[in-house]
């Protein structure tokens, strides 16, 4: 038996390489564009959430206007109001339509799949760039949103300047983390087809501990660290939380960087070591 | 029972559609400030069948074939005109109608796609409130004639077409129908697979008197199973009548392919009405002529050649259908 | 003549459910797991509520106690609903691929049969977190189990499911004429699933106003819920409509299906 590897052409640069991973990407936004209407539908569904999460804040905060977060820091209903506006429109941007969470299922499905697998490219940095390019989709409609957010629920300037530096930073690990998150739990299809449970329970473990509902600081302590030892916070807590100067001071701060980066260099290896045991079962069944 | 089973008259269909609005926010715009088009599929159709008959109802694509169908099965409501089957308006009286008429779509299936064709079957007899006794026995005479016992047991989603399409035919006959309504059965499958499904309709149009409507592409299976054809073009009857008529009609000519001896060159033949057919695709040495059977003997073209050629074969050759068909259409093209 | 004889429509459904349920289980195997994605999915929002009033206290001065009891009552109401008729969303599809043809040509409602082509297994789990949180909440809010108060908890709990599944049928008819209106649909249900269990109290005038009349999310399980916790003087509502609540699912339904026979004949199959 041949490996699939063993059948490959030799390695592309990496300048062809860049080029084959964003005309991917490039083809997956196309794809996604075809669906405007439902964009339109979906971002309505964005602006109920933020109204929504918006109005029981509201109805909950204290008279004056603050509440005591973890760690003795007062948090103000304006900021907690941006902070939903914020989290849930970035969170809404990184979780595309759909139940399954990438394009992999259908693809494995329709048998599409083996010529992803004839590609010169490696699998997984293509799924990665298909899903980029989902993402980068959503964004127009996102920052179209964004307002009408606002409206729905609040907004703040950043803390500082150097609050908008860290929090630009911290998007870049925070994309990829949901990306590569997205990717790992979607190869459970080369496993069973059947898997629609595994992602409905993703979308809302994820959903809930990034923080798209609640900001780790009102979630009960143990909620809280519980929520810090897993990736999903570092796509949406972790950004907001630098923008809004909730997390501050230099160490803090390098800190919540260092600890988005780590997963991202985890969940890499951990998607390179998923991906070798779901090859090894396409080359055995042959697909 | 005298009178027809199918009443058909001056029924007409229009299809007012949505206009997908193009641009951004084409969804929502369609949505909020729809824009339609009228088109009509069908436009003035009549006819009548008799209880008994196997009638081929042909037509190109978008001839408004389908949507005749629909009308009659009770899927669409016409826009005007009069459908009656078995005494029933087919959409007003849809459940009772139901009970009357069994239809075969080629392309989709009739049948749950996630359980055994056994299971289908079953259900198809419950549902249809056939009498227990009786389903058992159409079932085992049904799965013998169309052989479905190999597959029985299997998903419905794991059957080939060919299985498929019989298992389909079994369930719409099984409730017994008095009409049967067939939409391409045998598109996509092989010659054997149509051959056993062609039988099958046969028989159950001599044997139980099934009134049949058959629409399909494939001219051989009217051929073998038609004798009436109702022709339709643009939304109206083209022709209604007799397979042979429309033959004499639109293709009297018989043709007589000669394949010369080699080396041997033609002559030509001096018999009055014969000539040679320029649309004919002929081989080196093989010559084509034409003539009209009512006024030329086929012996004395025969004789003509064979006195003036040194001749390999002969072969006389009928007009088929596929060709009258394609000579109507054409002529309707250009007209 | 034809073998054909009419049956009564109970035994048709029956028949039709019986066929979803097996199909569905020929694949068996991530039943438990796909409940528990039901299970979970349904379970985030009352966490929510649950986080941000433990940290809070009450919510439109309802107790974490009686939100769950409300919450409850609609998911269970919402579980009634979605495990006969989740196949409403396939409507779409099924014009689209022109199965609905095939239900036109049976002797069988086409309704029946749209709702019948399958079952969705995981909103099993719906339906069984409901009952899990509604029990656990009566409990709690010390729920006194008189005739009349289940009584009017079953009533109201079926009503509730027909009130969301007759918005749900309502749109769904407009199938028979757009080109796909699923979003649309998404977008009724998410207020419904949004919405529909929290105290509407807590929210300003507008969006309770909106929630009761422009979308009956009130009459889901507010009010009923607000009638059961002896809280309908504070209902803000006719009090008679409150109490009254569980008849507006049967009425608002028997509205939605005439809604639907209309627009069915509107129905133009898909293709040639």
């Amino acid at each position: 038996m041949t490996s699939p590897r063993g059948l490959a052409p030799p390695r592309l640069t990496l300048r062809q390489r860049a080029v084959a991973h964003a005309g991917t990407a490039g083809l997956h936004a196309r794809a996604q564009l075809a669906y405007r209407a439902d964009f339109v539908f979906r971002v309505l569904w964005l602006l109920l959430q933020v109204y929504l999460l918006a109005l029981v804040w509201r109805a909950v905060y204290p008279e004056s206007g603050t509440a005591p977060a973890h760690g003795g820091q007062q948090v103000t209903l304006a900021t907690q109001l941006a902070y939903v506006t914020y989290a849930s429109v970035q969170n809404w941007l990184l979780t595309p339509a759909g139940l399954a969470p990438t394009p992999i299922p259908q693809r494995v499905r329709e048998g599409s799949i083996a010529v992803d697998l004839s590609r010169p490219v490696a699998f997984t940095t293509q799924m990665l760039a298909a899903q980029g390019g989902i993402v980068l989709a959503a964004a127009p409609f996102a920052v179209l949103a964004l307002p009408f957010a606002v409206v729905a629920g609040g907004a703040r300037a950043p803390a500082s300047a150097g609050a908008a530096s860290a929090y630009a930073l911290s998007l870049v690990p925070a994309v990829l983390n949901a990306l590569l998150l997205a990717v790992v739990v979607s190869m459970v299809s080369f496993w069973t087809l059947e898997a629609v449970g595994v992602f409905m329970i993703h979308r809302v473990v994820a959903h809930f501990f990034a923080g798209a509902l609640i900001p780790l600081w009102f979630m009960p302590s143990w909620l809280a660290d519980l929520a810090q030892l897993l990736p999903f916070q570092t796509t949406t807590y972790t950004p907001i939380a630098l923008y809004l100067g909730h997390i501050h001071g230099t160490g803090p701060v390098l800190t919540a960087l260092a600890v988005q980066c780590g997963w991202t260099a985890a969940l890499w290896l951990i998607m390179r070591l998923v991906w070798a045991r779901a090859l090894h079962r396409v080359v055995v069944q042959g697909g | 029972m005298s009178g027809p089973i199918i009443e058909v008259e001056g029924l007409a269909k229009e299809y007012r559609r949505p206009v997908r609005v193009e641009g951004p926010l084409g969804g929502l715009r369609s949505l909020l400030s729809p824009r339609h088009v009228t088109k009509r599929a069908v436009d003035g159709v009549s006819f009548a069948l008799a209880e008994g008959e196997l009638v081929g109802y042909l037509g190109p694509n978008g001839a408004g074939k389908s949507t005749t169908i629909k009308m009659l099965t009770g899927i669409l409501r016409p826009t005007a005109g009069l459908v009656r089957v078995a005494g029933l308006v087919p959409w007003r009286e849809r459940e009772r109608h139901a009970r009357n008429i069994g239809v075969v779509f080629g392309q989709r299936t009739q049948l749950w796609w996630d359980l055994p064709l056994r299971d289908s079957l079953e259900l198809i007899g419950r549902l249809y409130g056939v009498e227990r006794a009786r389903h058992r026995a159409t079932t085992a005479r049904f799965t013998e004639l169309l052989g479905l016992g190999p597959f029985l047991d299997t998903p419905v989603r794991q059957l080939s077409l060919g299985q498929r399409m019989r298992g389909d035919l079994a369930a719409a006959m099984l409730p017994e129908p008095r009409i049967l309504f067939l939409d391409e059965p045998t598109i996509g499958l092989d010659v054997v697979a149509k051959e056993r499904i062609r039988d099958f309709i046969a028989t159950r149009n001599r044997r139980d008197g099934t009134t049949i409507v058959l629409t399909t592409h494939d001219l051989d299976d009217v051929e073998r199973l038609c004798r009436r054809i109702v022709l339709i073009d643009d939304g109206r009857v083209l022709y209604d009548g007799d397979v042979a008529r429309l033959k004499e009609r639109y293709a009297p000519h018989r043709r007589l392919v000669v394949q010369l001896a080699d080396g041997a060159g033609w002559h030509g033949v001096r018999v009055p009405g014969v000539a040679r057919d320029d649309e004919a695709d002929d081989a080196p040495g093989q010559v084509t002529l034409r003539f009209d059977p009512a006024g030329t003997r086929v012996a004395d073209v025969i004789t003509a050649v064979l006195a003036r050629h040194e001749v390999t074969d002969l072969s006389l050759v009928e007009p088929g259908l596929e060709g009258v068909v394609h000579r109507i259409y054409a002529a309707r093209g250009a007209a | 003549m034809s073998a054909a004889h009419p049956i009564p429509r109970h035994r048709a459904y029956r028949l039709l459910v019986t066929a979803a349920f097996r199909a569905e289980f020929q694949y068996g195997g991530n039943l438990l797991l796909t409940l528990a994605g039901g299970v979970v999915a349904q379970s985030v929002g009352l966490v929510f509520l649950w986080t941000v009033t433990t940290r809070f206290g009450d919510l439109g001065g309802w107790p974490m106690a009686e939100i769950a009891f409300l919450y409850g009552m609609r998911l269970t109401s919402h579980g009634l609903l979605v495990v006969p008729t989740s196949q409403l969303h396939s409507l779409d599809l099924a014009i689209r691929t022109g199965e609905f043809d095939r239900y036109l040509v049976r002797p069988a409602g086409p309704l029946m049969q749209l709702l019948c082509r399958r079952v969705h297994l995981p909103t099993l789990g719906d339906l069984a977190t409901g009952i899990v949180v509604l029990s656990l909440a009566a409990h709690h809010v010390g729920f006194e189990p008189t005739p009349t108060a289940l009584l009017y908890l079953g009533l109201a709990l079926v009503g509730g499911a027909l009130v969301e599944g007759a918005c749900q049928l309502a749109v769904a008819s407009l199938s028979f004429r757009m080109l796909s209106n699923l979003a649309l649909r998404g977008l009724i249900d998410d207020i419904m699933n949004t919405f529909g269990g929290y105290p509407l109290k807590a929210f300003p005038d507008t969006a309770r106003l909106a929630l009761t009349y422009l979308l009956p999310v009130a009459f889901v399980a507010y009010l009923p819920a607000g009638v059961l916790l002896d809280r309908a003087d504070g209902l803000q509502i006719t009090p008679w409509l409150a109490y009254g609540a569980p008849l507006a699912g049967p009425l608002l339904y028997a509205a939605a299906y005439l809604l639907w026979r209309a627009q069915l004949r509107h129905y133009s199959s898909s293709g040639t």
